[in-house]
């Protein structure tokens, strides 16, 4: 186990932040060229409706106007946006154009102008005849017998076997037993059985999606698109436009912020197919308002909890029945309420275990990957229920949580019963210092002093509440990343990598474990990533798997090209290559003679027997070791009106070794604000007929530097032995915490047990008169 | 709307004779932030009142003259004994919207959840418009109803005069809102003058949560002449709150606002009230 | 009347004529200009990404009508600091890993700048307030406000 490291796990500077700080031309708008097409979308008014007729005719000769596609002259191609890897776990149930719509905001026919004002004027040229048909626009609704079938298209299906039934609006099903949950349940002193349920919220990137397209001087297209997975987005639109792979370039620049919404491909075929019929570059940015109401959002999910606990504090059995709402399209139906299962139900020690996750369909926004992917809801249900279950048996619930979490070299049945859309991996935990994090947060927030709910008086309520967390790092036996790496004449390398950086400081990360295991300056590193026909492949940014898994591959290519830089060395010097070690930028031999990186590079390339050192190299993983994280928050209730206030907010977390620690704080306190706000003040608000009624910043509530509470990082280091240089993840896990510690926190403050997100004053007061 | 004309007027007269040859295509520019937020094809031109002056704030002896183009920033800035809006200015949406914004702007065009009517009516101010002739209105017949039945093409609002808040005077002002710059759900400011420990005068006013900004008389008479204690400010709201239809919005019911506006009318009048025995401002 | 009009700015220091049709936004004209740091976020004044300076006040470009800058000194990030020789403030969002995805920067500096300008120690409310403005749904403003802490202990942000 390497300890003393010379790049890693220090704060070295994110390696763009300054020409993102100075403004220098890096997202995609900054690239459209000057005589590019603008594209603007109709949206469907309706939240379900057939299509009888498109007529495009006036629209066509309005000024400006160069194409409009429809569904009438686009392939139909049955295909899922979800940018996951192939062959997707989401159902086939999307085309470019259908002659249906299923959601306010499904796409209807799109224009392409010389300029946007003449876009939207074209747009409201186009007729459009509508059989409105009847919506569902809730889980309840959609699972009724006889409901309206939203997915009644023959080419649904989805391409993996698991199950799926379109004609009842089920997207997905998963199911898995361990024990006996019944038998468990007698057994136990108490037994609980609760239903929650969490709403929809976006992600709220703040920049919108967008993507370009243009032809190159070979007819190939070129896609420079705002996405989380560029490998992904070159498949899915070659599958959609029925092109071949190869005739597509996807460019991923900087982009300003993902958080999972940019895990799709939303934009990019439109783009591509326009520019290949036109030959015009093509420029298509969402709105403010569209990134609401047609990209992706959280999966609202409903909850039912079944607990069952002994006075001792062991918990006998744990049921949790999940659905989600899909909205009007499967992407990532049963991923996603599949880890509602499996990232949270192995926390807990119990040998009785029951999980059913189902996923429907409504005509309500679409759901989608959004960091924690499903285990924020069900951390919201399991997390509330343990805080209860040990107020019950009148235990401290931290205590509790100390007394059952899972520990190091522990496993859980649930790891192997649960994959994603097959049987999952077996593993035993190998890094864990949940304990550790436990006892931090406690000592942080003032634990002791928190008091019963029972003895608070006065209007202002303060309570104190907390949560333990897990995740995963990567898709084990799914994923898969790649880097390659070269030498330059001055002793730099060009590190290309399909990973990609969200925002997140993984160049940086990847940078810094290229750096230490090749012993050079982290600025001799020249990251280039995300570009297909440049860098290897990558699945892309999710799953909490770029540090991990992609961090393996940088590790293993840098150790390839090190073991070809100690070759030459050798030569060199004329000493064995195992006497020799890489450090500050030079081969130093045993007797402490050195040659520089620069002079290996000159050797290797202009000297004797030249060749390019340099490598690729890829990684899967075979495992996801967990990052465990315990959050506390102090919260202020004012009876009176319900209002909560975070006051403060702890979060300790082990992600491993932190191999940037200021941008692993940074991930926490970014998830832990927008869990913040999902718990507290973010609402979709509808209208009878399925439409967002606030889809903009002025009425979806965000916080700003003025709204936020004090929050506090303490990283609490472990070391996982598979991942790279004892590296896990951390940027999902934040996210989870804020809904249960909050919850928790309210109940000890006024003695209320809130199971509906978010608690907004209303609900809390609500709550409190129904108590 | 689409602007398709734009107009730079120096001087107040220039102003009132191109919105008058305008006339209802024309459309004063007062910051703007709002025009983005026009709806429909009308088309419009801008005469921008940002070039004419009007600007400033002047302490007079007992009050403040605040030109109508004068930034919110400019009142969150300024400071002078018995001066209050910097309060309401601090609140007001977010501080590149308070450089843009003006007081005039704000309050030509009331909408729900208007900040400064509130406060303006609390504090009994004055406004002046100039067109044909100069005409002054209190708060409470400006804002009566929609201020746009005041104006003929060509009349402009210039200034507006704040009684400063003096010794044995309080004011208050709070304003509910989910976060610090969206809109609010409830708007509540309140003046209050002792005559030692009674109630000698009294404003209270409401904002979003009611249709339109207005005054609460029912809650005023209720406390005016009154002793003034918790209990009776309880028992004042208690027994008026019912006498103004509480309005919900951005998901808050009607009854929640109701039950907002109970706790928050409290705290505004012993706010003022704290304010006016030489207490907690 | 026309719709069109030629103004002036003095854009990032250096002075400009610019024809504008009048109902372009600020933001609109300075993209057009070179100024890719002015990021489009929302349209409509709430997220502060096309946050500018305009006469040594932060403002919102999507907002503002190009017209109503005419004469003014517009200042974008562009102007402050470069790689070689960054802002002070820019610097400390550096050094603190307080850019994340980066898209919310330069409105962000902006406004900072507009602060420390004025008021080169500012405390953390006076900051809240005159930032509130200024959305990042990345960092949580946590790593923002130590690095504009640091600038403020420096007494040193108004200096480029």
């Amino acid at each position: 186990m390497k300890k003393n490291f010379t790049v890693v796990n220090k704060s070295v500077k994110k390696i763009d932040s300054l020409s993102l700080a100075t403004g220098k031309p890096m997202f995609v708008a900054d690239f459209k060229p000057a005589d590019a097409l603008i594209v603007k979308m109709l949206w469907s008014p309706h939240a379900h409706a057939r299509i009888t007729s498109i007529d495009t005719s006036e629209a066509d000769k309005m000024p400006g106007v160069h194409i409009i596609l429809h569904h009438g002259n686009v392939p139909r191609i049955a295909h899922t946006t979800a940018g996951q890897g192939f062959p997707e776990p989401s159902p086939y149930d999307t085309f470019m154009f259908d002659n249906k719509v299923r959601h306010v905001g499904d796409r209807v026919a799109a224009v392409a102008a010389e300029t946007a004002e003449q876009a939207i004027e074209a747009l409201k040229k186009i007729k459009v005849t509508y059989e409105v048909l009847p919506a569902v626009l809730s889980i309840e609704e959609a699972l009724k017998p006889g409901a309206p079938v939203i997915h009644d298209e023959p080419e649904a299906h989805i391409p993996i076997p698991v199950p799926y039934e379109p004609a009842r609006n089920l997207a997905a099903r998963v199911a898995m037993d361990v024990g006996d949950l019944e038998a468990g349940l007698r057994e136990a002193d108490v037994a609980m059985d609760h239903e929650y349920y969490t709403d929809y919220a976006q992600h709220c990137p703040i920049e919108p999606h967008v993507s370009m397209a243009h032809l190159a001087a070979d007819g190939r297209v070129i896609i420079t698109t705002s996405t989380q997975v560029p490998f992904h987005v070159r498949r899915i639109v070659a599958q959609t436009l029925d092109i071949p792979v190869r005739k597509i370039r996807v460019i991923k620049p900087r982009i300003g912020g993902g958080f999972g919404v940019k895990q799709e491909v939303l934009l990019e075929d439109v783009v591509a197919l326009m520019a290949m019929r036109t030959g015009r570059p093509v420029f298509w940015k969402y709105t403010r308002e569209e990134e609401f109401v047609s990209s992706r959002t959280r999966h609202p999910e409903k909850m039912r909890v079944r607990t069952g606990v002994k006075k001792d504090g062991t918990i006998t059995a744990v049921g949790l029945d999940c659905i989600t709402n899909t909205g009007a399209y499967g992407s990532h139906a049963l991923t996603v309420v599949c880890n509602s299962g499996s990232k949270i139900l192995p926390l807990y020690r119990t040998p009785n275990i029951h999980f059913v996750g189902e996923s429907c369909y409504t005509n309500l926004p679409v759901g989608g990957a959004y960091r924690g992917y499903g285990a924020t809801q069900s951390s919201f249900a399991i997390d509330c229920q343990m805080d209860e279950m040990a107020e019950a048996i009148g235990m401290d619930s931290l205590e509790f949580r100390r007394k059952n979490a899972i520990r190091t070299g522990e496993t859980s049945p649930v790891f192997r019963a649960l994959g994603e859309g097959k049987a999952g991996v077996e593993q035993s935990i190998g890094s864990c210092e949940l304990d550790k994090c436990i006892k931090l947060g406690a000592k942080e927030i003032g634990w002791k002093k928190r008091g019963r709910w029972q003895d608070k008086k006065g209007r202002f309520r303060r309570g104190i509440g907390m949560a333990a967390l897990m995740q995963g790092s990567s898709i084990p036996e799914i994923d898969m990343g790649a880097a390659s790496l070269k030498i330059n004449d001055d002793g730099s390398f060009n590190l290309l990598m399909g990973a990609t950086d969200l925002g997140t400081g993984s160049d940086t990360v990847l940078a810094q474990i290229a750096a230490e295991t090749l012993g050079c300056d982290m600025d001799k590193i020249i990251v280039y990533s995300s570009d297909t026909d440049m860098t290897p492949f990558d699945v892309g940014a999710y799953a909490s798997s770029t540090t991990y898994l992609s961090g393996m591959a940088v590790k293993n290519v840098a150790e390839k090209v090190a073991r070809q830089m100690i070759e030459v060395a050798s030569a060199m010097m004329e000493c064995p290559g195992k006497e020799i070690k890489l450090a500050d930028n030079k081969a130093v031999s045993a007797d402490g003679r050195s040659v520089t990186f620069s002079e290996i590079a000159l050797r290797a390339l202009y000297g004797t027997d030249q060749f390019q050192i340099g490598a690729v190299s890829s990684r899967i993983s075979h495992k996801s070791p967990p990052p465990f994280s315990a959050h506390f928050t102090e919260v202020e209730v004012d009876t009176l009106t319900g209002r909560v206030r975070v006051l403060r907010y702890v979060a300790a977390v082990d992600c491993g070794t932190a191999i940037n620690p200021k941008l692993a704080e940074g991930q926490t306190e970014g998830g832990v604000l927008n869990g913040i706000s999902y718990a507290l003040t973010e609402k979709y608000l509808f209208s009878p007929k399925g439409k967002m009624l606030n889809a903009g910043f002025q009425h979806y509530k965000i916080y700003s530097m003025r709204d936020k509470p004090v929050i506090k990082t303490i990283l609490v280091p472990s070391y996982e032995k598979t991942g790279p240089y004892g590296a896990k993840s951390v940027s999902e896990i934040c996210i989870n915490g804020p809904l249960p510690a909050i919850a928790n926190a309210i109940y000890n403050a006024v003695g209320v047990r809130l199971r509906t997100s978010p608690f907004t004053a209303e609900n809390v007061l609500k709550a409190m008169q129904a108590n | 709307m689409k602007l398709s004309g734009y107009h730079r007027p120096t001087t107040l007269d220039e102003a009132k004779r191109i919105l008058k040859e305008l006339g209802p295509s024309g459309l004063p520019m007062a910051g703007a932030t709002s025009h983005s937020f026009l709806k429909g094809d009308e088309e419009k031109v801008a005469v921008d009142l940002a070039w004419m002056g009007y600007d400033r704030i002047d302490h007079g002896p007992d009050s403040f003259t605040i030109g109508a183009n004068t930034r919110i920033a400019d009142l969150q800035s300024y400071h002078a004994p018995g001066w209050v809006l910097d309060r309401v200015a601090l609140r007001f949406v977010s501080q590149p919207i308070r450089n843009m914004t003006t007081i005039g702007g704000n309050i030509a065009r009331v909408f729900p959840w208007n900040d400064f009517p509130v406060a303006l009516l609390a504090l009994g101010a004055v406004m002046t418009i100039t067109g044909q002739d100069v005409q002054t209105h209190t708060a409470d017949v400006y804002f009566k109803g929609q201020p746009a039945r005041l104006y003929e093409p060509g009349d402009l609002l210039v200034e507006i005069k704040v009684p400063a808040v003096k010794s044995g005077c309080g004011f208050a002002y709070h304003k509910e809102n989910v976060v610090n710059m969206d809109f609010s759900l409830l708007t509540l400011a309140a003046w209050i003058r002792l005559d030692k420990r009674t109630v000698a005068d009294i404003r209270i006013a409401a904002g979003a949560g009611v249709p339109l900004p207005c005054r609460l008389p029912g809650l005023e008479n209720a406390l005016a002449g009154v002793a003034i204690s918790t209990d009776a400010i309880k028992q004042a709201i208690a027994s008026t709150l019912d006498s103004v239809k509480w309005k919900g919005g951005d998901g808050f019911s009607d009854d929640y606002i109701r039950a907002l506006a109970q706790a928050h009318l409290e705290d505004v009048i012993i706010d003022a009230w704290q304010m006016a025995k030489g207490g907690a401002t | 009347m026309s719709n069109i009009m030629t103004i002036q700015l003095t854009l990032n220091g250096r002075k400009q004529s610019v024809t504008v049709d009048v109902k372009t936004k600020l933001i609109d004209i300075l993209r057009q200009l070179g100024c890719y740091s002015v990021k489009m976020g929302c349209s409509e004044g709430a997220c502060g990404s096309c946050a500018v300076n305009l006469n040594g006040r932060v403002v919102n470009s999507c907002l503002t009508y190009a017209v109503q800058a005419d004469g003014g000194i517009v200042d974008t990030v562009e102007s402050v600091g470069s790689l070689d020789n960054p802002h002070p403030i820019q610097a400390a969002l550096v050094e603190e890993g307080a850019v994340q995805c980066g898209y919310c920067m330069p409105g962000m500096i902006m406004a900072a700048k507009a602060l420390f300008d004025i008021n080169p120690t500012p405390t953390d409310e006076e900051m809240a307030i005159h930032l509130d403005g200024q959305l990042c749904r990345c960092t949580g403003y946590e790593k923002i406000q130590t690095a504009l802490r640091k600038v403020a202990a420096a007494g040193k942000g108004g200096v480029a």
